[in-house]
């Protein structure tokens, strides 16, 4: 499947992929009304990390063996047979934190905007490339396949 | 009496029961599998019973295998039927509805089911009625003893348990029916506090009665209990610690009040016996399969008989972290040892590698995560890392062992909580970052390079 891999040394910490996830994971998807009206905070999928000069940005890995579908008590998390994507069904999670407790990248979030919700990366199913790897600047994300499921 | 056969059957139709079922799927094609539960319905996940019950799942969504999981799979479904005996050297299973099977590899994922201690039950004018409960909480005999002043549980209005789905549809009907505000449960612990969960989302006022000295003693530290017990509390809950109830009070049948053992008598139309669970292993009656408090099993997940394995809360296996034979009923092991048992009794020979506790449970807005091993006292080879900040309801506390993590508590900042599981599950060397390993800002950048450059780039892959 495709995936996206991270070029550390690529990586200014410019969060300009939170920026595009945000967007792209808001109501309206336009830019300023995402960010200056909508309520609460709309939460970034891809998360960057940065100290002192090294950083990088991280979202799902879409596991071959995926620890968080493997937990998952409301089969809510799945990963698609055919595409490989991992994604959670918001409209079955129940919001009980085990993915949390057991993804290692710690790319899952709480989200309390729609119900009590886990919220994590889609890869952006409904576009070509993820935003976030579009638009980073320095080709600091890439998006291909390497094989691997 | 009928006699049938099956070339794989397995006790029990949740977790570890399903997930070995689709296991030997995978590899015998044409084996016949055959599942049986005690319980009426086709299957359910047993964690989203509390969530059904506070109104989060609908009985529609409870069920976490399609309708056409069975049909698909080829897998017989045999509900509403328990397990009475087992012949394992006819290799035989008897029926409670009369039928044998026979079989030629068992899987043994019974579950688990409540504790209930020994109560005395007292009609309104101090006429003791009888008792329910044993003390012998592991005899395997339970809340089914014999002595004639036995009064069933379920006989009694207004008491309950809560691990089946028909419990939790029994339980929440009581209370609509009573429109009730209030409930007592009995133990703190994990099951009590998802029922306090449940119980609290609704909109009841809750009284928890923990026999030890605080909530959560098992899985939580004292700091961690107290941040809990402080929200409970701050929310007009009622927590009563180092007591038990003593005394369960009826008057026509209904429960309306409780006395415990410290003299107290507690007004209630509702408590929900909550004090863990007895692996079910009643069925076992000779000394062929090794018993410790359920189910010995080895590294592949079987049993001292050679073609019966065990898998989920039934099954005694390896803890990874105390390198003991433990009992760790909690649903991601189910479902691994379920898998990995099924794999073993269709040709594979994969190993179990152990597994550790872990828990999350969100009680009034506080999230809370625990893995491991979390009451170690510092010493020699044994280093605590923690952040504990009341004010905000955050404490976050890390237990090293041998420059290894053995243990997390995470309450109020449960964020990338995993991070600390796969360190945990890949044993890695923290030392050279153990002084950060506490800190809510705590993420890959700050791991060990190795480590870090796997989770980050990915194994074999240059870019």
């Amino acid at each position: 499947m495709k995936k996206i891999y991270i070029k550390e040394e690529f990586c200014i910490g410019c969060r300009l992929c939170e920026i595009y996830c945000q967007v792209k994971h808001s109501k309206s998807k336009k830019i300023i009304k995402a960010f200056k009206k909508e309520q609460p905070d709309i939460i970034s999928r891809v998360l960057v990390e940065e100290i002192g000069h090294n950083s990088f940005a991280i979202q799902c890995r879409h596991c071959a063996d995926a620890p968080c579908v493997e937990v998952c008590i409301s089969g809510a998390m799945l990963k698609n047979d055919n595409t490989g994507v991992v994604t959670c069904s918001e409209d079955k999670c129940v919001g009980c934190w085990s993915c949390i407790m057991v993804c290692p990248y710690g790319v899952i979030k709480r989200d309390y905007s729609a119900g009590k919700v886990a919220s994590k990366c889609d890869l952006c199913v409904d576009e070509d490339i993820p935003v976030c790897v579009k638009n980073c600047p320095n080709e600091a994300l890439k998006f291909f396949d390497t094989g691997e499921k | 009496m009928k006699d049938k056969t099956t070339d794989y059957l397995i006790i029990g139709n949740s977790a570890a029961g399903l997930s070995a079922a689709a296991s030997i799927r995978k590899n015998d094609k044409n084996g016949t599998i055959s599942i049986i539960s005690s319980e009426e319905y086709t299957n359910y996940s047993k964690p989203l019973i509390t969530y059904y019950l506070a109104g989060k799942v609908s009985l529609e969504k409870i069920y976490f295998k399609s309708e056409s999981f069975y049909k698909d799979n080829n897998f017989k479904l045999i509900l509403g039927s328990k397990v009475d005996f087992l012949d394992e050297k006819q290799m035989l299973a008897g029926l409670s509805d009369g039928n044998q099977i026979s079989y030629k590899k068992l899987l043994i994922s019974s579950g688990g089911s409540p504790i209930i201690p020994k109560i005395r039950v007292v009609e309104d004018q101090n006429k003791l009625v009888g008792s329910i409960g044993s003390n012998d909480v592991h005899s395997g005999i339970g809340y089914a003893g014999k002595s004639p002043d036995k009064v069933n549980y379920p006989d009694i209005e207004g008491v309950f348990t809560l691990t089946t789905l028909e419990d939790a549809i029994k339980l929440k009907k009581y209370i609509g029916q009573n429109n009730l505000k209030s409930a007592t449960i009995l133990g703190g612990g994990l099951i009590g506090l998802k029922t306090a969960e449940a119980m609290l989302e609704l909109g009841l006022q809750i009284t928890i009665i923990e026999l030890s000295d605080r909530v959560l003693a098992a899985s939580f530290d004292k700091n961690a209990s107290e941040i809990i017990e402080n929200k409970i509390e701050e929310n007009s809950g009622s927590i009563f610690t180092n007591t038990t109830v003593d005394e369960i009070i009826v008057t026509a049948g209904k429960v309306v009040s409780v006395v415990l053992r410290n003299g107290k008598k507690l007004a209630t139309n509702l408590l929900i016996i909550a004090v863990g669970v007895k692996p079910n292993v009643e069925f076992i009656k000779n000394q062929s399969i090794k018993l410790n408090n359920g189910i010995v099993v080895d590294d592949y997940l079987k049993t001292s008989m050679d073609n019966i394995y065990a898998a989920g809360d039934v099954a005694v296996s390896r803890d990874r972290l105390s390198n003991e034979q433990k009992n760790i009923a909690i649903w991601p092991l189910a479902i691994r040892q379920g898998g990995i048992a099924g794999m073993n009794m269709s040709g594979e020979e994969v190993k179990y590698q152990g597994g550790f506790f872990m828990n999350s449970v969100e009680i009034l807005g506080i999230p809370s995560i625990s893995i491991g091993l979390n009451n170690l006292d510092e010493a020699a080879g044994v280093k605590i890392f923690s952040q504990f900040n009341p004010e905000r309801d955050i404490y976050r506390k890390v237990t090293i062992k041998d420059n290894k993590i053995v243990g997390i508590i995470l309450v109020g900042s449960i964020e990338r909580a995993g991070i600390y599981c796969g360190l945990i599950g890949n044993e890695i060397d923290i030392s050279s970052v153990a002084v950060n390993i506490a800190r809510e800002d705590f993420g890959i950048i700050q791991l060990p390079a190795d480590y870090r450059k796997h989770l980050v780039v990915g194994e074999g892959i240059e870019v």
